[in-house]
């Protein structure tokens, strides 16, 4: 039976991922028709830049789905997160092995409270996360209501550092997205989000550490979301508590996209992945071809209906 | 069959745990508005509580649409993105007299009972989870308001339009009569009538509400368009307020209406809720926001405890349930 299940799981998640890919290969090659600009390497390397933070951010944003949760707390986290490093670097520059890890050490931290708070007061995850995002912006507000802070030279140029003609910083994100793959789908820990989202109660049940495996994946959400952090804060050399606002429902998009159901328990990071390539190859391509910036906003909520109404009618045949 | 009563707990002893569970919104409200009276003097003048009072009107209204689509299971994050859109729509008639305003409210009705039918076929027949229906619906409302006003704000709306925000009837300011009139008809729609048993029955369990003949799909369609309709109406007042029509107005109104009727217990799992106590879960939040105004605090101060409140809210409504 649970073969069966698994074999299911399997073909439902792969049909997902066929149908994005022909949607990136639709758009690579309509691209190619409408722009000249679209098809070249200088192009391709500005896009993977680009789509380092937000895959970053997304890619916690998974976690946390699979789960059955959601976490709107992230923007809130990066801007957060971007201040901190920026100041902290403006104050000791030398200090750059010893700001990064605070700052994933204390984004992680609030990840792991997020998931803690569900779990100790019984609330719902959008409850929470709203409440600790308007909190982490309160006080970022509190702190600085400007951008400020600079980075040291070498964190700038990590980001914009190329290896054969690739940004360093994609290659950084595919690995980072390879790994939390290989976890999910091979390690034992990896697998339990998957029961936890899928049935928590059968999960308990089965003896499986329930609240820790929630814990776990929030706390990861957050840990992602300080790497996307370093990530901005190395492009854009300042902090902003105001740069991730956007990202928290941005984040939301691609998990959806690639298939991960909100409802939990299915999906995968692959998907995710793609759901980013293909946002963002789309803004991309819409740019070129002058596309207003408002319109691009209608298309992005198109796609959200249109991507949840095939896998939601699929679940249901 | 049976009476269905509407599943609201009802205390019958009187003791102080009862008393506190029934009434424990009022007892913190009066005594947070003792603590204001008491820190600030300049609070309880009548000119900071019409002020108040003024600001709460146009969240009272979406809140009461809010509570709708949160009894049957769901949340709209369209409303704020509604909200401006209908400001918007406003302007576009051009008006620079007042015998446009019964056409622009019918317009923004109608636009915003469209908008609230979409939602609510998403919801219902296509199985989308209502936050990322809204969700779509917030960012293409966002999307065509912009494409139209090309991001540039407004102001050619018929003069009429202020007395919205500081008009009076018998001295009650206009706002809050139609905060009222909305409260009591949906009140009595969601209470009172056999339309709001479907509603509730839906939201605590829509396989019984199927098998007693009840098509959930219908009932929850309609409280998405209750919803988009309170948030167009409250669109129009909050344009009364502020005048001008930037993209963003009512901006946070979504959260904020969530946040209330959350801290009025309205139960994000569905069938358990009260318009009139979510509406004092506006009071609750208004004044708050008043208070830290008035003390003095920086204004940013206003984000940290609202999200302290609404976890501390939503906490205490769980643990009593349980």
């Amino acid at each position: 039976m649970s073969a069966v299940v698994a074999e299911f799981r399997r073909n439902r998640l792969s049909l997902s991922y066929v149908i994005v890919v022909a949607l990136l290969i639709l758009l690579v090659v309509a691209g190619g028709f409408l722009s000249d600009r679209f098809l070249t390497w200088r192009n391709f390397g500005n896009l993977f830049q680009q789509l380092v933070v937000l895959g970053m951010v997304s890619l916690g944003q998974t976690f946390v789905v699979l789960l059955g949760g959601i976490d709107l707390a992230v923007g809130s986290l990066v801007s957060a997160s971007t201040v901190f490093i920026a100041h902290f670097l403006e104050w000791r520059p030398d200090l750059l092995w010893l700001a990064l890890p605070l700052a994933l050490i204390a984004a992680t931290t609030i990840g792991a409270l997020n998931g803690l708070l569900t779990i100790v007061l019984r609330v719902h995850p959008l409850i929470v996360t709203l409440g600790m995002s308007s909190i982490i912006f309160g006080g970022t507000l509190m702190y600085n209501k400007e951008p400020g802070g600079s980075v040291p030279r070498g964190l700038a140029d990590f980001s914009y550092a190329k290896l054969w003609g690739i940004p360093v910083t994609a290659i950084v994100l595919v690995a980072i997205f390879a790994l939390a793959g290989l976890w999910l789908q091979r390690s034992r820990s990896g697998r339990s989000i998957y029961f936890v989202g899928g049935d928590r109660e059968a999960a308990r049940l089965n003896g499986l550490p329930v609240s820790r495996i929630v814990v776990m994946a929030y706390a990861l959400s957050g840990l992602c979301a300080g790497l996307a952090a370093i990530f901005l804060t190395a492009r854009t050399g300042v902090g902003d508590p105001r740069i991730g606002t956007a990202l928290t429902l941005q984040s939301i998009t691609p998990v959806v996209v690639g298939g991960t159901v909100l409802a939990g328990g299915r999906g995968g990071v692959l998907g995710t992945l793609l759901g980013v390539l293909l946002v963002t190859m789309l803004n991309n391509l819409l740019n070129f071809l002058n596309v207003s910036s408002y319109y691009q906003w209608v298309i992005q909520g198109l796609i959200i209906i249109i991507a949840v109404s095939i896998h939601a009618t699929k679940r249901r045949q | 069959m049976a009476p269905l009563e509407t599943p609201l707990p009802r205390s019958r002893g009187v003791s102080v745990a009862s008393v506190f569970e029934r009434y424990g919104l009022i007892v913190f409200l009066v005594a947070l508005l003792l603590v204001a009276a008491a820190l600030s003097p300049t609070f309880l003048r009548p000119a900071n509580l019409v002020n108040v009072l003024t600001i709460a009107a146009p969240l009272g209204m979406v809140v009461v649409g809010q509570t709708f689509v949160i009894l049957v299971r769901g949340l709209d994050l369209s409303v704020a993105s509604l909200m401006a859109t209908v400001a918007v729509l406003a302007t576009a008639f051009k008006a620079t007299t007042n015998d446009a305003i019964p056409i622009i409210f019918v317009a923004a009705i109608a636009f915003s009972a469209v908008v609230g039918l979409v939602n609510g076929w998403l919801v219902a027949k296509r199985n989308v989870s209502p936050f990322l229906a809204t969700l779509a619906m917030m960012i293409i409302l966002q999307g065509i308001r912009f494409g139209y006003t090309g991001g540039a704000p407004i102001s050619t709306l018929p003069p009429g339009m202020g007395f919205l925000a500081s008009g009076r009837i018998f001295g009650i300011p206009v706002n809050l009569i139609t905060l009222a009139l909305l409260a009591i008809v949906f009140g009595t729609v969601l209470h009172r009538s056999r339309l709001g048993r479907e509603i509730f029955m839906v939201g605590s369990n829509p396989k019984a509400a199927f098998l007693n003949g009840v098509s959930p799909d219908r009932v929850i369609i309609f409280c998405y368009v209750v919803c988009s309709v309170c948030a167009g109406i409250g669109g129009l007042f909050l344009l009364g307020y502020v005048g001008t029509v930037s993209n963003w107005v009512g901006q946070g109104y979504e959260l904020d209406s969530i946040v209330a009727a959350v801290m009025g217990g309205v139960a994000l799992t569905g069938g358990r809720g009260n318009i009139f106590a979510a509406l004092l879960g506006v009071a609750v939040l208004v004044v708050i926001n008043n208070l830290v105004l008035l003390l003095g605090f920086p204004i940013e101060m206003q984000l940290i405890i609202k999200g302290i409140i609404i976890i501390g809210a939503a906490a205490f409504y769980r643990t009593r349930l349980a």
